[in-house]
Formats: structure tokens, sequence, C-alpha cells
């Protein structure tokens, strides 16, 4: 009986053959995955021959897995470290793909309008010095704004995360005598844990749970799970002080400020992508925005794979930003001939 | 005084009543939580539940998990096939030589390997399957789930080997059988339904991992794959991933994934009881 299974099933495999459906595999972010999906989907109704494969594996697994060679393209929120792009450099094609934000969710029952907080108050929090809603440093941000004198409860990320990581950068920019560069990273001690109200959630889902089921409570989480979830989120003071709501056009206007400190040809650099657009200038500008990326070869072995990832590229460029999908924003035009440009240099044409 | 006892008698079959139910409630609880979120959600989807690809998030749409489904049936037929004669054979040999080392000591490795976190038994086949290979694949998936479910295999059948009464296997000497022909067909025999339960716990326990197949098989979810050499996708893989976004539509759809996940462990169990006799000695 087994002798038969055996036999059935490699039969099986030499009659389905080894050709898959999927040519094109890429790995990573999985932030990105959702969106990603959406692009896949639409791209095979423009051009049915190809299947691009997705797997949301996380941003340094996707990125070590091309490195690798295992995939043909990486989603990845940080860019390539300098190091690695030293080693590949010319051979590597890094374009921001589209914009995301953390948005600051909050659960003060009874409380009507919106809230605003800046990276100091923010910072103050998370350190443990700001221990009470109605503090006078949120009370001057909110004037008008009944805030009860309730302990704050701090929710923030229990694994390793590119969330923590730009929310602890903007901290640290925003307030660099309060939050030191050490306490920034994917994972970091928080000093609001040794008070006691300190509180750690896995994953989005869980920082947006602990908030929901916690009064007076303050978390972080991508800015699309606010909007799914339904909490609300705060309004965040920007570097020329005004203080601005996470939606499309803020996180798109951080990413406009940005582009004077961004690199210009997918070839170059990207590495300090982050530290420009995290508490970007410019009164319209969301201070906590980031970038989402794709990473890939600038030439491929095989002809069919460069073509089909040069014309998803120029699709992308073209016409991707029509079917951006809730909590996601567009990347500006200028990055827009940015991925074009990608697309060339991928087909072979530059 | 008899009422007094009897009280007593009764308060304490109470308690003990109460404690079991709040023991078996939890699952209970999460049982009939799976079974009503993953009824609604194929009920919306209607039959094309099980001949969609998921349908893009945030959408009105569900779509379906019918990759998924193609990628479980292929990667439990690809683990079964390695895993269980694998098994089976170093059940056997543990059980026949006991007291040599190699048998204690795959003994001591395979009480290891249940406790190994299942993660790594990926990351392994990654590096020695997938890397050289150059891509994802369901066999790297299959192969990494056969090392999942060889200790639960190995361990019943070891155990079934060794409920067999001595005098079966003599009785199989004394007519001429060789020691194979006594284990494969006297032993095996005797034996055969806490051998098959071995299986069917391997089958079940590599039918809902997830973390074996994080970094083999892929996740091709847009179409099926129709060979084991491809990327594909896995019934447990989808509801990991599509639960943890914060997309209604996918969500629901983990939540269906879910139960047919829960109703096909459930309905091997209940096909290998049915199918198999006990034997009586």
């Amino acid at each position: 009986m087994y002798a038969a299974l055996v036999a059935a099933l490699v039969a099986y495999t030499a009659v389905a053959g080894t050709g898959c459906k999927a040519a094109i595999q890429g790995s990573g972010s999985s932030f990105l995955y959702p969106q990603m999906e959406v692009w896949v989907e639409r791209f095979r109704e423009a051009e049915p021959g190809v299947v691009i494969n997705y797997n949301p594996t996380g941003s340094g697994t996707g990125q070590n897995q091309f490195l690798q060679g295992v995939v043909d393209f990486a989603g990845s929120d940080p860019p390539l470290k300098r190091a690695d792009w030293e080693r590949l450099r010319g051979r590597v094609v890094q374009v921001p793909v589209i914009l995301g934000a953390v948005a600051v969710v909050y659960n003060i029952p009874g409380l009507r309008g919106h809230l605003n907080l800046s990276g100091e108050v923010l910072a103050g929090i998370y350190l443990g010095r700001v221990r009470y809603w109605d503090d006078p440093s949120i009370r001057a941000l909110n004037p008008g704004v009944e805030l009860p004198h309730r302990e704050i409860v701090a929710v923030h990320r229990s694994d390793s995360s590119g969330t923590t990581n730009v929310f602890t950068l903007f901290l640290h920019k925003s307030a660099p005598s309060l939050w030191p560069e050490g306490l920034v990273g994917k994972s970091i001690e928080w000093p609001v844990d040794s008070t006691g109200r300190g509180v750690g959630g896995k994953g989005n889902q869980g920082v947006a749970e602990q908030v929901r089921q916690n009064p007076y409570s303050v978390g972080y989480v991508e800015y699309n799970y606010a909007v799914k979830t339904g909490l609300s989120y705060a309004w965040i003071v920007n570097r020329e002080g005004v203080s601005v709501p996470p939606s499309r056009e803020t996180v798109l206007a951080a990413a406009e400020a940005a582009l004077a400190s961004l690199p210009s040809s997918p070839l170059d650099d990207w590495s300090g992508a982050f530290q420009a657009i995290v508490y970007a200038p410019g009164r319209e500008s969301y201070p906590i925005a980031s970038f989402s990326f794709l990473i890939l070869r600038t030439h491929y072995p095989d002809p069919a794979k460069a073509r089909a990832l040069s014309s998803f590229l120029h699709w992308l460029a073209t016409r991707g930003y029509d079917y951006v999908i809730e909590g996601y924003a567009p990347v500006p035009p200028a990055i827009r001939s940015m991925i074009d440009e990608a697309a060339r240099i991928v087909g072979g044409g530059g | 005084m008899p009422d007094y006892r009897l009280a007593k008698d009764r308060a304490f079959t109470i308690l003990v009543l109460a404690l079991a139910a709040a023991g078996v409630a939890p699952l209970a609880h999460l049982l009939a939580t799976v079974a009503v979120r993953g009824a609604e959600a194929i009920a919306r989807a209607g039959p094309g539940f099980f001949t969609e690809a998921p349908a893009p998030p945030g959408s009105r749409e569900l779509g379906g998990i019918a990759p998924a489904l193609a990628g479980s049936l292929l990667l439990a037929g690809a683990s079964v096939a390695i895993g269980v004669p694998l098994a089976t054979l170093t059940a056997v040999f543990m059980h026949e030589f006991p007291e040599s080392r190699l048998a204690r000591a795959a003994r001591a490795l395979a009480m290891s390997l249940l406790e190994i976190p299942t993660v790594l038994v990926g990351i392994l086949v990654y590096s020695i399957i997938v890397v050289p290979m150059g891509r994802f694949s369901l066999l790297a998936g299959g192969v990494a789930l056969a090392i999942v479910m060889l200790p639960y295999v190995a361990t019943y059948v070891e155990r079934a080997l060794g409920q067999v009464p001595r005098t079966y296997r003599e009785a199989g000497l004394a007519l001429g059988m060789t020691r194979a022909q006594v284990v494969f067909h006297v032993a095996m025999g005797v034996a055969r339904r806490g051998v098959l339960a071995g299986f069917i716990v391997g089958l079940s326990k590599a039918l809902g991992e997830t973390a074996p197949l994080l970094f083999t098989i892929g996740g091709s979810r847009a179409v099926v794959q129709a060979s084991p050499l491809c990327p594909g996708d896995a019934v447990p893989l989808l509801v990991f991933q599509l639960a943890q976004t914060p997309y209604e539509n996918w969500r629901l759809l983990a939540w269906g994934a879910s139960l047919v996940l829960v109703a096909s462990v459930l309905l091997v169990y209940l096909a290998a009881r049915l199918l198999v006799r006990e034997v009586r000695l």
C-alpha cells in the first residue's frame, strides 16, 4: 500500500511537471503584504501571463532570502543597510513603493474631539515621567479639553518590530534631550515598564487589543490598524509645531518634504531614508511617516523574469497607485518616476 | 449520620464535576467560536470558498482558500510518504534492538526532537533544501513536516509493538518465520490499531503546523499549484498570515480556514477509529 502511495505521488509529480504557475517569487515586509496582493491581482488582470508570488515573512527575512538568491525580489520597510548596499553596489535596485504611518492610538473613556500629542510628551509617557492624563504638558497641547486625572497605561510592542523602530526614531528626533539614541531600535528596554505602567502587546493586533481593553491607555500601531480597528488616534505636533492627523495627505506631504534629502536614483544608497522622512519638515507633514521598499537585482539571468519584473514596475509607476487600499498612502510623483527608472534598469534598458 | 455523609458525597461530586467542566470549558469555547465564525465565513463565501483564491484585502467579497487546500493535501501526501516509513522503521529498530547504542541514541533524539521548536526544523530545511534548490516548494515543506511527525510516529509505533504478547512472536518463530516476517506480519498485524494511531497522530500534528512552513513553501496564495516541486500555500499558514492583517474579509476567511482545519483533523481521527477495528487477544 505504501509503495502504491509513493508510486502515485511520483507519477503525479512527473505528470504535473515542474512548470510552476508563479514565475516570480518575492518575500518580506508583512506591512506591504495586503497592498502587494492587491497590486499583484490587478497586474494579473492587465498582463495575464505573469503571476507574482509575495510571501509575508518579515522585512529582515525578506532581505536575507533576497541576498541568498532564494527569492527574486524583497519587500522591506527599511532599505538595505549601507554595508550590504556597498557589497552589491551597481547590482541592486531599491525603490520606495508605498508610504505608511505610525498612529498613536488611545483609549480615554468620555473624551470628545481629538487629542494632540507631541514627541516630548510621548517621550515623557514612555519614560514613565508623564504619569497622568491631566499632566500640565498634555493640558498645554489640548486647551479646553477635559482631561481625567488618571494614570496613563503605555502600551508598546513586545516583539521586535519595524513599527517600534520608526516610533522610537521619531521620539529621538523630536525630543533628543529626553529620548537618547540608545533607545532607538526594533526592540528596546522600555523605561516605563519599570514603573509598572507599561504593557506589551504582540504585533499591531496585540497593541490595538491592549489599548482597547485598558481604559486610559495609549499605544502605537501602523496607521491601517488604527483605521480598521476604529480606535481614536492622536494628532501629532510636527517639526514646524503644527498638530496634524495621520492621513494620506499628511503622509504624502512628509514624503514630499523628505525628497530633498533622499537619493535621486534607485541605484543609490537609501539607508538614510528613514532619517529623512521621520520628523520631516513642512507644516502639513505628519511626523511619524515611513516607507516600504522593493529591492530587486539589476540583472536577472532569466530574460523572461527580467521582462516580467520590469513590466510590473512600469505598471506600478503608471497605474498601480489607482489601487492604493485604505491605510496606505501613495508615493509622490518624483518617486514614481524613480520606479519607472528602476523598470528600465531591470528590463536591461538602463 | 447518614444525611451528613450523603450531603458530603453530593457536594464532592458536584465539586469534581464543576472542576472537570472548568477544565473542558476553554476547549469547548474555542471549538464553538471556530465553528460559529467559521460557518459564518463559509456561508458568506458560498461554494467558492473551496474553489477560489482569496479576494483582495478590504473588498466586500471573501473569495476562497482553494490554493491552501490543494497545498495542504500535497503536503499531507508528501509528509506521510517521507515521514511514516522512516518513523516506522526507526520504531521497529528501537523495539527489536533495545539495548543497542544506536537505538538508545535514536530514542533520546526522538524525545528531544519533540521539544525542539518546530520553526527550527523549518530553518534547517530552508538551508539544506530551499537554498540549494533555489526556490521554495511544497516538497521542502513536506520534508519539514515529515521531520516534525517523526518522533510522534516513532514513539507511538514502538509502544504499540511493545504491547504485542511475547507468545505471539514465539509462535511465529516456531513456525519458521524469519525475524523480519515476525515483525511485519505478526507484530504489526496485532498492533495495527496502535500503529495506525501513531500515523494519525503524526498526520494531524503535521496538518496543523505553521512554523515549519514559514521558510519552506513560499505561500503561493493566488493560484492552485499542481506540483509538489512548486511553491504553494497551506491552510494553517493562511490562517496565521491573514488573521494578523486588519482587513475584515481576510480575517473572516481565516476563521473559515480554521474551521476546515479543525474539522479535517477530527475527520481523520474518526475515520481511523472506524476503519481499524480493535484486535482482541
